[in-house]
């Protein structure tokens, strides 16, 4: 069996989002990071690894820089790195996202793959439900943990009552949540052994998945609407109106 | 255009989201149909007012959640123009699998919709606010109480269709919802308490209104200070953790500016105190001024009605 | 916030791809485990021996040593370590320091096959804590005229005498220690159980108080005759090892000031005072300003001297010139920064008051301020005025 490990560089979750020309200038994100839920899934694909399950291929599509978090992903133990070069990934939808993505893991032969749950960008969600379709994989999410079972695969997920433990076999998807494994950190030998894992660079085209025309398009990004000033209000009989506006007016609870 | 809803389900019945999905269905001009997995709540949205059809879609598959197996069957008995679905995680997965069946796109977690069809989402955590045209068929998630809810007073007709697929996820251990607490820095709602709640054990009124709404609690530094019953991984602020969540309660917590340092980009603040001259209410969005022993009492029952 | 280090010239694109996933494996880990842990490692006055088994596990200690299962990372590799730790706390920073170019380096570049072999594997990992003793009592910047003595006794040496500020000391489980033997300064090795060893720990610093200082104590302190150091004699020994050091130190000073530039710039930006932040204020850009300018100077600097030391192309007055400067300019943006916190810069809610406490000292040890003058006033004038006998 082969596990691939499917990451996406986002711009750190503690960067500034600035718009400019009515488009989030990504060129002053001042950090860009493997997505947080990511970190989780490529740490218990290692772990899944180092138990016996074979070798961990980590897979990216996006822009050149992206590179770098797969070396990160080399420099902790990831074995291969694909990377799928698409420059302007917001101009995809996600049927040519799943299909660039479902191809790049057939081509690595894996058929156990981990995954964020959402992205830390989009948050959208999409992606590990459509690979599984596409791989004809049966697809578990919200995973905090997958451990070997036999010849199957043990998943600790979220369910409405707390969590479940779930068994499902390859080929399978796990979409993580943020888990209870710690994350590990690199060191300077795996560093070292990074510099040699040189990732294979494909285009959509390599893998037979054509991107030339979107379903969806972007129209513009906007900063977020300025929020009100403060308001006070006196006594405790305001807290009813207040509740009532966290749920309708800010949309936090 | 016919419009597929995705039914949102709670505890054995129809969540209320639902009757938004509808709302909105009917705002980009759309004729819904509810599709009722395993049959919940088909009775409560025929009563959704717009609703032309309600199908209860019941099988073995639904007694267990695979996305796969479920959009598989829910799929089957329905085409459309538009699938829409509650931007949850089983909405968002379910409405995706089915979208990947179909070889449609989706956009999750819309906040706007226009016909066209033109989507507004939040992205990069709300730092940015994008909007897109997608083409018809597609699907598309919708966040909880951004979209007006369809009336009551439908008599939609209600069929039942049983179609079932192949089931690849087994339960083998249900495990409680664990009573630990969250960590202020994963939590996404935070509730912290100051010097001014008096006496740490008053810090249990906190706790409830956390477990209430799955917030995590904190504390000032002048409490962590003063209370050893109030561990230093609970404080906030400079020399605590720095948090970003959606909604920072601060009770009984004046501001310092050290405090400020650690919580003032959460996106919403709500400040409660005695004192109106309090440094807290000039970073609040929402400031009540009161005691914790008149508000804490309020803002329990207010949420309890949520 | 993520911690986000000035960075002005851009220096980070001048990094190679290790370099840079080095620099941030350190960088996160003091987010993780210094900064939340420092006050009150401070407060207690201890160094917690999980930095050191972490340090070892990240694999940095010797870093710029080859062989030996040594990292064999570039010299500029090993001033970003010494960066990221000291932007924590110069005590850690002082930890690796000591470890890396104090302990491992002499037995690296001096030792004889059987000691490399057997002490360096376990300092690199951080099983074995190394220390350094060169300074004594009565005599600091004159360490030629030391008084601590080896005597040949046959079958093992004899050492007596006593050192002092000894990083590390207490904790140690080996010393290198540099005696006079027949009038001629050697390193020796001496081990925490040897008979007529004690490494008492001094007490009551205002100053790295997360590290662990002490004085070493031989009274007829006997060890094997295979623990002297074969391939050195003379200060040159010593020195070479504090050549490391300080140039590790100039990396450190930078990262200390950037802390301190960091939070002077965010409290500056959110302390209202007359209605206005005080960042607003024209007295209190001047002094950002400054803070900008004298880093992104001190880094060019210390840039510059790695790159010539992993080119092999420096002399020593090029490092004393790095430490000198770049400590100096941090001391004063330490207190500068203490300044601009106003009040609060005295809390330890900010790192300002304890950089600048740290500071102080990393001024003074390995080699003072005033000393590096001279080596540079030496260099160019070809008189030295350590002494005035000629």
């Amino acid at each position: 069996m082969g596990i691939a490990v499917l990451l996406k560089q986002v711009p750190d979750t503690t960067a500034k989002i600035s718009v400019s020309g009515g488009r989030v200038d990504e060129s002053a994100v001042s950090k860009w990071s493997m997505s947080p839920y990511d970190e989780y899934a490529l740490e218990s694909a290692l772990q899944l690894k180092e138990s016996g399950g074979g070798d961990l291929v980590a897979i990216t599509c996006g822009p050149a820089r992206a590179v770098k978090m797969l070396t990160d992903a080399a420099a902790v133990g990831a074995d291969s790195l694909i990377h799928i070069l698409v420059e302007d990934l917001s101009a995809l939808d996600s049927t040519q996202v799943q299909a660039i993505l479902a191809a790049a893991v057939a081509h690595s032969g894996s058929d156990i793959v981990f995954c964020g749950k959402q992205a830390a960008d989009t948050n959208a969600g999409s992606t590990g439900p459509g690979v599984a379709h596409l791989m004809d994989a049966s697809c578990v999410t919200m995973v905090s943990e997958v451990t070997p079972d036999g010849g199957s695969l043990m998943a600790m997920r979220a369910s409405p009552n707390g969590n479940e433990r779930v068994s499902v076999s390859a080929p399978c998807v796990f979409a993580f949540d943020k888990g209870i494994i710690e994350l590990r950190r690199p060191n300077v030998r795996g560093i070292m052994m990074a510099k040699k894992k040189v990732a294979e660079t494909l285009g959509p085209a390599d893998l037979g998945v054509d991107i030339s025309t979107s379903s969806v398009s972007i129209v513009g990004h906007t900063p977020p609407p300025q929020k009100p000033p403060g308001q006070k209000f006196e006594g405790a009989d305001s807290v009813a109106a207040v509740v009532s506006k966290l749920r309708d007016e800010a949309n936090v609870i | 255009m016919d419009v597929t809803v995705i039914a949102e389900t709670s505890g054995g019945g129809l969540h209320p989201v639902t009757a938004q999905l509808v709302g909105a269905a009917a705002s980009i001009g759309g004729t819904p149909t509810v599709l009722c997995a395993g049959g919940t709540g088909a009775t409560e949205a025929a009563s959704i007012s717009g609703v032309v059809k309600v199908i209860s879609v019941v099988g073995d598959c639904f007694e267990t959640f695979d996305s796969g197996a479920w959009a598989k069957a829910l799929n089957s008995v329905t085409g459309g123009d538009v699938i829409i679905a509650a931007a949850s995680p089983s909405g968002r997965e379910i409405a995706a699998t089915m979208a990947a069946i179909r070889g449609i796109p989706i956009v999750q977690d819309a906040t706007d919709l226009a016909p066209g069809i033109s989507v507004t989402r939040p992205i990069y955590s709300g730092k940015a606010i994008e909007t897109s045209t997608v083409t018809t068929p597609c699907a598309i998630t919708l966040r909880a109480n951004a979209f007006e809810s369809a009336g009551e007073g439908g008599s939609a007709e209600v069929s039942t269709v049983n179609q079932s697929a192949d089931v690849a996820v087994a339960v083998r251990e249900a495990i409680a919802k664990a009573s630990e607490r969250l960590d202020v820095a994963e939590a996404d709602i935070i509730i912290s308490g100051g010097r001014g709640m008096g006496d740490p054990a008053n810090f249990s009124h906190l706790n409830e209104i956390s477990d209430m709404i799955g917030a995590a609690v904190g504390a000032s530094r002048a409490a962590v200070d003063t209370w050893e019953e109030i561990p230093h991984g609970m404080q906030v602020g400079q020399t605590g953790k720095t948090v970003t969540p959606s909604l920072y309660i601060a009770v009984g917590i004046s501001g310092a500016i050290q405090h400020l340092a650690g919580m003032r980009t959460s996106k919403y603040i709500v400040a409660i105190n005695k004192d109106p001259d309090a440094p807290i209410f000039g970073v609040a969005d929402y400031g009540i001024v009161a005691t914790w022993e008149a508000a804490l009492p309020a803002l329990k029952e207010e949420l309890g009605k949520l | 916030m993520a911690y986000e280090a000035l960075d002005f010239y851009d220096i980070d694109s001048l990094l190679t791809d290790e370099e840079r996933m080095v620099r941030d494996m350190v960088r996160d880990w003091v987010d993780e485990k210094i900064l939340p842990n420092i006050e009150k490692a401070c407060r207690d006055g201890v160094f917690p021996d999980e930095w050191r088994v972490d340090l070892g596990e990240m694999g940095i200690l010797g870093a710029p040593l080859k062989g030996y299962g040594c990292p064999g990372l570039s010299y500029i590799a090993y001033g970003l370590i010494c960066q990221e730790l000291e932007r924590g706390d110069s005590g850690v920073r002082s930890f690796a320091s000591v470890q890396g170019s104090l302990a491992m380096y002499p037995i690296w570049d001096f030792g004889s096959e059987e000691q490399k072999n057997h002490y360096l594997p376990k300092m690199t990992t951080g099983e074995w804590i190394g220390c350094f003793g060169l300074t004594e009592p009565d005599y600091g910047s004159n360490p030629g005229d030391m008084i601590t003595r080896a005597e040949d006794k046959g079958d093992h040496y004899l050492l007596n005498g006593a050192k002092m500020w000894i990083t590390n000391g207490t904790i140690a489980d080996l010393a290198v220690v540099w005696a006079k033997l027949d009038g001629v300064i050697r390193g020796f090795i001496v081990e925490k159980n040897d008979p007529g060893f004690t490494a008492p720990e001094m007490t009551g610093k205002h100053s790295l108080k997360a590290s662990v200082t002490s004085e070493l104590v031989f009274q007829d302190c006997k060890i094997p005759k295979d623990r002297m150091l074969p391939h050195v004699k003379g200060l040159k020994g010593p020195f070479s090892c504090l050549n490391n050091a300080r140039f590790g130190i100039s990396w450190g000073a930078v990262g200390a000031a950037q802390s301190c530039f960091n939070s002077a710039r965010e409290y500056a930006l959110s302390r209202i005072q007359f209605d206005h932040p005080i960042a607003s204020f024209q007295l209190v850009q001047n002094k950002l300003a400054w803070m900008l300018r004298e880093i992104t100077k001190a880094q060019l600097l210390a840039y510059h001297l790695g790159k010539k030391k992993d080119e092999g192309t420096w002399i020593p007055e090029h490092i004393s010139l790095a430490k000198m400067n770049n400590v100096d300019i941090a001391l004063e943006i330490a207190r500068m920064a203490r300044d601009i916190h106003g009040a609060n810069g005295i809390l330890d809610e900010y790192p300002v008051m304890r950089h600048m406490a740290n500071l102080e000292s990393v001024k003074t040890y390995e080699g003072t301020h005033d000393i590096h003058n001279l080596i540079l006033g030496r260099h160019i004038t070809g008189i030295q005025a350590f002494t005035r006998e000629s």
